[in-house]
């Protein structure tokens, strides 16, 4: 099976590489950091889409979304970067790029509104994709994994195909700002009340925690920026998680990931421990799915997962 | 009509050390604003409940509150849009600021911010013996009219999750107030105005776009953006982890396609800030032992002239 294998395992030949032929194509961006520090993410979203029969098809020549960051310099390069990417999907006849990153997500589909909205913009993007011979015409639709998963899979079709249903793992939601945020690009659910992870993790036989961090801010974009900043977001969210009784943590963005899974040791001295493991989306669906909880790079999280799955009888 | 529970939140610096909640029934049509609801309860129920109010329609900007855990005007929020199922309606003062009494907080810690901008136009000197008025393009007026609707509900500033973790950030308010000065064409402290705001941390915004819910469409969020572009493009406080964080995550792209967050850490921080690094280190060293460092140099992605093609095309800042 091609999607157990890791990403550099597998051949450049061509400008698109894909897991096998399925019914449903979609674009698949996975992003830097699911290529980079959470390896897992990948990994675990190509063995969910295995299970799911549908193809993602890697746009491998896509750059980076900008992450949020490229705004800062220049009014212009994300936005043009990124219609570089959906040029590439439309070659390939895919009308979905698919992300796995809430950042992703919120800046794919900022710049793609940005130029689907006016026509002196496409027309600026696609002169300097001209020198290169591209060209996006507009028709792409930029949606991250969880929306596809309700959507186009369904929260019936999702809940007959959990084989190993939670036990009744009490899973807080944390969607990460860029999927729900500004409500004006997004605009799948609503910003302040969202519930797709909670019908998510539901369906996998889980128990949704609410609790008020869910839609903040967990402070990965500043984790550099000044010492302690990143750690206390972290902290207070994690806090309000644990005391509302979640034993662990969904996440749609690995941005998110990072920063709770790294910081919850640092935050301990200021908001006491909480050591509250981080699952990436698809690792849990995945795992609910049938596949092996060892092919889903579990010992990869600092704060390591498989304790409370054992507490749950969820694996041995 | 519908009996709504408002559920308060009491609390008077002057008497009490803890804060209680007191629930006051009210017989109203659901679509009251939670203003109106409050006005009602405090005239015909009790009329110790204290609140900022002064006009009833978004344009004061005093009555900014948190209601069903949702900071947003009072006078702009109706009663069944945070209702929850037992018929209650939560009423908190606004988070991030100290109470005063019940609904009303210390303001001081937002105007403070407010104040250290200068907000008022300084022209140059040369401008000064103007002989006519200073005018203004309609084009130069445009970018200042969404700003100069901030109403400093301080809606924005309550929301904000580094604000809430640390008070030194001057918040989204006050820097989308910079950018009204920074951008206004009849102003002459430009570059001071660029270092104040850059001293009172403008790149600490997470970019979380919490701010995005202001009640006048301001979007603190996009004008913090163009004001960090301001100061990279008039090179100022250049050295900041913020401008260099940004110009190196630029660079990276440029080179490989994608944000290599190895190159990135090391450029923030700086090669040769050993302190810094060692900062990041322990970190580092507990995702090395599980394997998920990120590797030390990147492939370029296919095509990444492509990618530079862009870069060069826009003379888009690398560091």
């Amino acid at each position: 099976m091609s999607s157990t294998l890791l990403p550099e395992e597998r051949a450049l030949d061509a400008h698109v590489r894909t897991n096998s032929s399925k019914s449903k194509r979609y674009g698949f961006f996975p992003g830097c950091v699911a290529k980079e520090s959470c390896k897992e993410l990948f990994n675990s979203t190509m063995l969910l889409a295995d299970k799911l029969g549908i193809e993602l098809v890697e746009l491998t020549a896509a750059s980076c979304c900008g992450a949020s960051v490229l705004n800062d310099t220049n009014r212009d390069v994300a936005r043009v970067l990124n219609a570089r990417t959906y040029a590439q999907a439309e070659a390939l006849g895919l009308d979905d790029v698919i992300t796995i990153c809430s950042t992703c997500t919120g800046h794919m589909r900022a710049a793609n509104k940005e130029l689907r909205e006016s026509e002196e913009r496409m027309a600026h993007a696609n002169a300097i994709l001209g020198k290169f011979g591209a060209n996006y015409k507009g028709t792409v639709t930029v949606r991250h994994l969880l929306w596809l998963l309700i959507d186009d899979i369904g929260l019936d079709a999702l809940r007959s195909m959990v084989v190993r249903p939670l036990n009744g793992l009490k899973v807080a939601p944390f969607y990460g700002c860029h999927i729900i945020r500004p409500e004006s690009v997004n605009g799948w659910e609503s910003a302040r009340h969202p519930h797709s992870l909670e019908d998510v993790i539901v369906a996998l036989g889980g128990e949704a925690v609410d609790y008020a961090g869910k839609t903040r801010c967990c402070g990965f974009h500043v984790q550099l920026e000044k010492d302690g900043i990143a750690s206390s977001m972290v902290g207070q969210n994690m806090r309000m998680a644990k005391d509302n009784g979640a034993e662990a943590v969904i996440t749609p963005c690995p941005l998110c990931h990072l920063a709770l899974d790294g910081y919850q040791a640092d935050a301990a001295a200021r908001w006491g421990r909480t050591d509250l493991p981080i699952f990436h989306l698809p690792q849990l669906v995945a795992y609910a799915l049938g596949v092996p909880a060892e092919k889903l790079g579990l010992n990869k999280h600092l704060i390591d997962p498989r304790e409370v799955m054992v507490s749950r009888d969820l694996i041995n | 009509m519908a009996k709504i529970k408002l559920d308060i939140f009491r609390f008077d610096e002057a008497t009490d050390t803890v804060p209680h909640r007191d629930e006051v029934t009210v017989d109203l049509p659901e679509t009251t604003t939670v203003l109106d609801a409050l006005e009602y309860a405090k005239a015909e129920v009790d009329g110790s409940i204290s609140f900022r109010r002064s006009c009833r329609s978004a344009i004061c900007g005093s009555c900014s509150m948190n209601i069903g855990g949702v900071t947003s005007l009072a006078c702009k929020t109706s009663c069944g849009s945070a209702m929850e199922e037992d018929g209650s309606v939560k009423i908190d003062p606004m988070p991030n600021f100290q109470p005063m009494k019940d609904l009303v907080v210390h303001m001081d810690p937002f105007w403070d911010k407010y104040a250290r901008l200068k907000p008022y136009l300084q022209p140059n000197d040369a401008d000064s013996a103007h002989a006519t008025e200073r005018r203004v393009s309609p084009d130069d007026m445009k970018k200042l009219v969404d700003v100069a609707n901030c109403i400093m509900c301080a809606t924005c500033y309550a929301l904000c999750p580094v604000v809430s973790v640390d008070p030194a950030f001057a918040g989204p308010a006050a820097i989308a107030y910079a950018y009204r000065f920074i951008e206004d064409v009849r102003d002459g402290k430009r570059t001071d105005r660029l270092a104040q705001i850059s001293e009172d941390y403008l790149w600490l915004c997470a970019h979380c776009y919490a701010c995005s819910y202001c009640p006048k469409h301001v979007d603190p969020n996009d004008r913090i953006i163009d004001v960090k572009r301001a100061t990279i493009e008039d090179r100022v406080m250049m050295n900041e982890r913020g401008p260099r964080h940004a110009l190196v995550v630029a660079k990276t792209i440029k080179q490989t396609g994608m944000l290599a967050e190895t190159e990135v850490i090391q450029g923030t921080v700086g090669r040769f800030n050993i302190r810094g690094l060692l900062k990041v280190a322990p970190l580092g060293a507990r995702m090395a032992l599980k394997g998920k460092l990120p590797p030390p140099f990147l492939k370029p992605v296919l095509k990444v002239d492509e990618i530079r093609t862009i870069f060069d095309a826009l003379e888009a800042p690398v560091r």
